[in-house]
């Protein structure tokens, strides 16, 4: 293909070796990630908060003895 | 055409190079001995340079799982949990329970989808009517007259509509398997997020959001397939039973010495803690049991031994040694020695040549081999394609006890519950005498009924982790400067293993050994040929058509049974500068042949 006739493109901002991983862009396995995430309880449970920010306590189950499964 | 004699036969060259209806890149080379109706000789090569030993190398090892599956395009996501595993044991954490439940209903899932498309849809044209009406059709006449046993339970009368519904794009078996294709297909991806190269799978677990619904999702789908397996089974059996009946001798078919390995697959997370001390605990509480099994005999089901005999030999293949490069492990983690020709220690040195079958190098497959410290063989291991090891490892071991599955110690029990039109079932698949072609290929619809077994078994798992609250799926880690890790798990062909060693918190080796390796490795440096090129030297010819009309069907079959997969075409050279080159579509050409003499 002439070099006319070709798509007009930009020009690459990372090489193909480049890794994933950059030093400064936030890791989600980074120690101590899971304790922020909202609606994620320390004990492996979790609550409505996981599911929505809008009013989330509201949407948590009426009674504390029922199982607390927000959707996905 | 061309002749070459050897001894007192006369030898006929028959190659197949690319073979179809598996990954694009196995060559078959044989001489065939006419006379006598058997293969003489058989070299396997591939003539495919992968590198991902080489370029895997300083990258981030959280990438790991996400580069290596794309080393396939069919079982990626094996590729992706053995690499998960290998990653979990260098960075020292262990998943929530939750985790492991849900990774090991994706590759159930991948079991499920990825036996059926290859069985149905790919090596069973080579046992369709169109294809033993071409091959032998003395065969094909008797199949007509031959009831089938288990008629009232799959609906074809004869075997020959058995036959029938194998025909590539018309028979109803394998227009009924692309369906079950796609809901198998679903399932993975409800685990994994996507399938084949799964999106949600990494180190520490699943971000996959467990719900109740996925799990219903999943179950709903599982249920639909098991009036499919519950007839699947009887079906294969039928098939394969007559084929032993109406051709005497045909257990020699691929038919080699039992030397198989099974890595293991499922998880037990009540056991499983990733650490290397504990690998041989937490190693036989795994739901497929890992083994090599010689002679139909367990040597072991530790995993700590099966990691310590792997030698890679270079066999026949375009590498240069590595005995003078950096012996990166001297000692794995328990202070057993690691030999240099271990996969921890293996530096690729890629040397592009020229093929020479006579004595020379020929392939770019190594030759793995794996060291009996009792006799002192270094065993050419195979995978008997993937089930066959599987099957034979976990009954012997006689330790996966689960409500659907039990290990008996000389068979499988597998229990499939009431479905949409069929009642509860019992399968009980037995250790076979030979391991051959025919057992090879049976052996792959009893682990759909098996996997389809443990996914039951998984859901429930699953379900009281969430009735208890616990929707915990990932678990936070930091990659350490220094680290060392080894995947072990079960590819939908066979043993997977991952080999990984950190350094600087980048890969400073990382090693995948892929069943395939194991199946189609060259002819050592002892002259031991590899597991395919074995199977098929030797094979006796039951095939009708002479010289001048061979498909190589039983050489087609034997090679098949090993599970290489994916289609292209075929040429074949007959030697003496004849060439045929038959280009088709995928499917034995049924649509769009097209002959060139």
């Amino acid at each position: 293909m002439k070099k006319e006739e070709s798509i007009r493109t930009g020009k690459p901002k990372v090489k193909p070796t480049a890794l994933t991983h950059v030093r400064g862009v936030r890791c989600g396995n980074k120690p101590g990630s899971y304790e922020k995430e909202p609606g994620h309880q320390p004990d492996g449970r979790s609550n409505a908060r996981r599911s929505t920010g809008i009013n989330a306590e509201a949407r948590n189950p009426i009674l504390p003895e029922m199982p607390n499964l927000s959707p996905a | 055409m061309e002749k070459i004699k050897v001894g007192q036969g006369d030898l006929v060259q028959m190659n197949w190079d690319p073979i179809s209806r598996i990954i694009g890149n196995l060559g078959v080379y044989t001489k065939i001995d006419f006379k006598n109706g058997q293969v003489g000789e058989c070299k396997v090569t591939s003539s495919l340079f992968r590198g991902y030993s080489v370029f895997m190398k300083g990258k981030d090892p959280r990438d790991a799982n996400f580069i290596t599956s794309r080393i396939c395009g069919i079982c990626g996501d094996n590729h992706a949990t053995c690499s998960v595993y290998a990653q979990n044991m260098a960075y020292g954490i262990k998943p929530p329970p939750l985790a492991d439940w849900m990774v090991n209903l994706g590759e159930a899932a991948e079991f499920m989808f990825d036996h059926t498309l290859f069985q149905d849809n790919l090596v069973f044209v080579d046992f369709c009517e169109q294809m033993v009406k071409e091959t032998n059709p003395s065969l094909l006449a008797k199949a007509e007259q031959t009831a089938a046993p288990h008629a009232e339970l799959h609906g074809f009368r004869t075997i020959a509509d058995i036959m029938r519904a194998f025909n590539p794009f018309e028979g109803s078996v394998y227009k009924e398997a692309l369906q079950i294709g796609r809901l198998t297909r679903e399932m993975c991806c409800l685990m994994e997020g996507r399938h084949v190269h799964p999106s949600t799978l990494y180190a520490g677990g699943v971000g996959t959001v467990a719900t109740p619904q996925l799990f219903t999702d999943y179950q709903v789908r599982l249920l639909n397939l098991l009036d499919f397996v519950k007839k699947a089974v009887p079906l294969n059996d039928d098939l394969f039973d007559f084929f032993y009946e109406a051709l005497p001798g045909y257990e020699e078919v691929g038919r080699r010495r039992i030397q198989l390995a099974c890595w293991g697959s499922f998880q037990n997370p009540r056991v499983v803690d990733y650490r290397y001390a504990n690998m041989n605990d937490w190693g036989r509480s795994m739901f497929v049991t890992p083994g090599v099994i010689v002679d139909g005999k367990a040597l072991t089901n530790n995993l700590v031994d099966i990691n310590l005999g792997m030698r890679i030999l270079l066999g026949s293949s375009f590498y240069d040694d590595w005995n003078a490069e950096e012996t990166l492990v001297t000692h794995d983690p328990l202070g057993n020695p690691v030999d240099q020709r271990h996969p921890w220690n293996q530096t690729t040195l890629p040397h592009p040549q020229k093929r020479n079958f006579d004595g020379g190098n020929y392939s770019w497959v190594m030759s793995p081999r794996w060291f009996d410290p009792q006799s002192g063989e270094m065993l050419p291991l195979e995978t008997g394609g993937g089930p066959l090891a599987r099957l034979w490892s976990t009954a012997l071991a006689g330790l996966v006890d689960t409500p659907y599955v039990k290990a008996t110690g000389s068979s499988v029990r597998i229990q499939l519950p009431r479905s949409a039109n069929l009642p509860e079932t019992e399968f009980e698949w037995k250790v076979p005498q030979w391991c051959n072609t025919i057992e090879r290929d049976r052996a792959r619809m009893y682990f759909v009924a098996y996997a389809a077994a443990m996914a039951l078994y998984f859901i429930d798992q699953a379900m009281n982790e969430i009735r208890a609250g616990n929707t915990r799926t990932f678990t936070d880690f930091a990659v350490p400067e220094e680290g060392l890790g080894v995947g072990f798990h079960e590819a939908v062909r066979g043993c997977l293993s991952h080999h990984l060693v950190i350094r600087d918190g980048k890969i400073a080796n990382y090693h995948p050994y892929p069943p395939t390796c194991w199946n189609s490795s060259s002819t050592d440096s002892d002259g031991v040929p590899g597991p395919m090129e074995e199977a098929v030297t030797n094979t006796p010819i039951f095939e009708e058509n002479g010289q001048d009309g061979f498909k190589g069907i039983d050489i087609m079959r034997t090679v098949r049974s090993f599970d290489p997969c994916l289609p292209c075409g075929v040429h074949m050279y007959l030697g003496g500068g004849k060439v045929l080159k038959e280009s088709h579509v995928p499917m034995m050409g049924m649509v769009g042949r097209a002959k060139r003499p």
